[in-house]
């Protein structure tokens, strides 16, 4: 039916009785949702555009909902420094921003939400039809040459996967999600917004920061409870050691879980833990218990199959094939093992990167002769890149400067080390061996300094 | 460059070794310079070690819908001030 519906409702039919939302000033139905929506859709300036970047996950719901009434497109760009949203803006004229509060030096029209007044006066039960081939959003990945590369999803696709994810995990009615992960992200659009509007499920208004804010939002919603999060906030959770409020299930992506963490989390909250496995092209695909072992089981009607080196996912919400960026082995049709990233890509935090491109990044600012990112394998902590910089004339701290203009916080290497020059081979190449090496050396002269 | 007080020392020396700044001198510290962004470069992940950091060794947990949270955070001694007002160690 959904493949080829002409329209989609923009909410799941079956789910009136449902809230939709749980904010501070307490549930949120699905009908005064609607009369949101539609007061906010005819405030929204023309335009074919938006970028929305409220924090406050309703706002943003609200926001995302009324740009499809007004057959607007969303765009996600990946990372929200003012830099990056000029360029992506550039190609989309008449782009404007969706934002809660004022934001000084955003170079697009700012128009505010939180400044609306959202009172309805009148619920509604009437459910707006959405086309289902419009648009909905744009995500972004970052290519080798520093553009962004455009991926669409229609409204179709992003409904159907939602469904997919509603039957895997078989959300039960009424269940309320906590996420920690930003809804202009496609795992948390996915998840906080997209689930929302196309199941039965609800969403907690806030993005909890902090152990203390996640404990607290877990707390303030009615059971039965999931949470949406990474690694890194999963990690946060399980070391702060609070007294967790009851939750139904756990679910974290964006970068591998250990087993140690998941065994952790499980035991903390007393709930499983998913894992969910995507990219921003494909959107969600997979997903295992972390704790059962390392095959992952494909979304029904999701089928991987070879092409050249690497695999291609088709099927289920997917219009097209989509070629994927990670080596896997398939296990029969609907299990595989993650076997790794490519080499050029890496993930912090959740934040996908090619090494390829900060490498050119860094090399274009002015006075940086030669430079190259590396990731450290054998880093305890945090994973953190590191960056070696052949720049005579510039100080540290100019090229930190500099650095910090043109990438997102969680690329900043740390640390930074200037030196002479990089242990390239004749024909310019550069050894992983040899740059591991020189980092050692580094690290100890460096700590022998001290 | 002003001069660090003890405790702001002492957060200095927690921060360092939470999110391994392992090339920041002490001695270099502006204890009036941002903790995000330009000053120190720390982002949100760090502000997670961070917190996690000042819950074992001060008893308290940081919280982001705190009013205060972005003044908490604007420098190396309005966090010093918030630990000192929140400590139950």
């Amino acid at each position: 039916m959904l493949e080829t519906a002409a329209t989609i409702p923009l909410l799941d039919p079956s789910s009136a009785l449902e809230p939709i939302a749980h904010r501070r000033q307490g549930a949120v139905s699905r009908q005064a949702f609607l009369a949101h929506v539609g007061r906010t859709a005819e405030r929204l300036p023309d335009s074919l555009y938006t970028i929305n970047l409220c924090e406050d996950r309703y706002l943003f719901l609200v926001g995302f909902a009324a740009a499809l009434l007004r057959g607007q497109t969303n765009l996600l760009p990946p990372v929200h420094l003012d830099g990056e949203i000029r360029r992506i803006a550039a190609g989309y004229p008449g782009a404007y921003c969706l934002v809660d509060r004022p934001h000084e030096i955003l170079p697009l029209p700012q128009c505010r939400l939180d400044t609306f007044d959202l009172n309805p006066f009148l619920a509604t039960d009437s459910v707006p039809n959405i086309g289902a081939d419009h648009i909905a959003a744009i995500a972004f990945t970052s290519g080798s040459t520093g553009q962004a590369r455009p991926h669409p999803k229609r409204w179709r696709s992003l409904v159907m996967g939602a469904r997919l994810a509603q039957r895997r995990f078989g959300f039960s009615r009424g269940l309320s999600i906590v996420a920690t992960v930003p809804p202009q992200h496609m795992y948390g659009l996915e998840t906080s917004v997209l689930l929302p509007l196309a199941t039965s499920v609800s969403v907690c208004g806030k993005r909890p920061f902090f152990p203390e804010d996640v404990r607290r939002a877990l707390a303030s919603v009615p059971v039965p409870r999931a949470l949406i999060t990474t690694p890194v906030h999963l990690k946060a959770c399980i070391k702060a050691d609070l007294c967790w409020p009851k939750t139904r299930l756990i679910i974290s992506a964006t970068a591998p879980l250990s087993p140690t963490l998941a065994a952790a989390a499980e035991q903390a909250l007393d709930c499983p833990v998913q894992e969910i496995y995507g990219c921003t092209e494909s959107g969600s695909i997979a997903s295992r218990r972390t704790l059962e072992g390392d095959l992952w089981r494909l979304y029904d009607g999701l089928a991987l199959y070879e092409k050249d080196i690497s695999y291609c996912v088709s099927g289920g919400h997917l219009a097209e094939a989509v070629a994927l960026n990670d080596s896997l082995m398939p296990d029969g049709p609907v299990w595989f093992k993650l076997l790794g990233r490519q080499d050029d890509l890496i993930n912090i935090a959740g934040k996908r990167g090619s090494l390829a491109n900060l490498d050119h990044k860094l090399n274009e600012i002015e006075g940086v002769e030669d430079g190259v990112f590396f990731l450290p394998e054998d880093d305890a902590k945090i994973t953190r890149l590191s960056a070696l910089v052949v720049a005579p004339h510039l100080e540290k701290r100019m090229i930190l400067a500099a650095l910090a203009e043109r990438i997102d916080p969680v690329f900043m290497p740390r640390p930074l080390y200037q030196i002479n020059s990089l242990p390239r081979t004749p024909s310019g190449k550069l050894p992983r061996h040899a740059v591991r090496e020189l980092l050692a050396r580094l690290r100890s002269t460096l700590a022998n300094a001290d | 460059m002003t001069h660090l007080t003890d405790q702001e020392l002492e957060v200095a020396r927690l921060i360092i070794d939470a999110v391994y700044l392992e090339d920041l001198k002490v001695e270099e510290i502006d204890p009036e310079a941002p903790l995000f962004g330009t000053g120190w470069g720390l982002d949100s992940i760090d502000a997670l070690e961070i917190a996690l950091a000042i819950s074992r060794k001060y008893g308290f947990q940081l919280r982001s819908d705190d009013v205060e949270i972005v003044h908490i955070f604007a420098s190396l001694r309005a966090l010093t001030e918030h630990i000192q007002k929140n400590r139950t160690d």
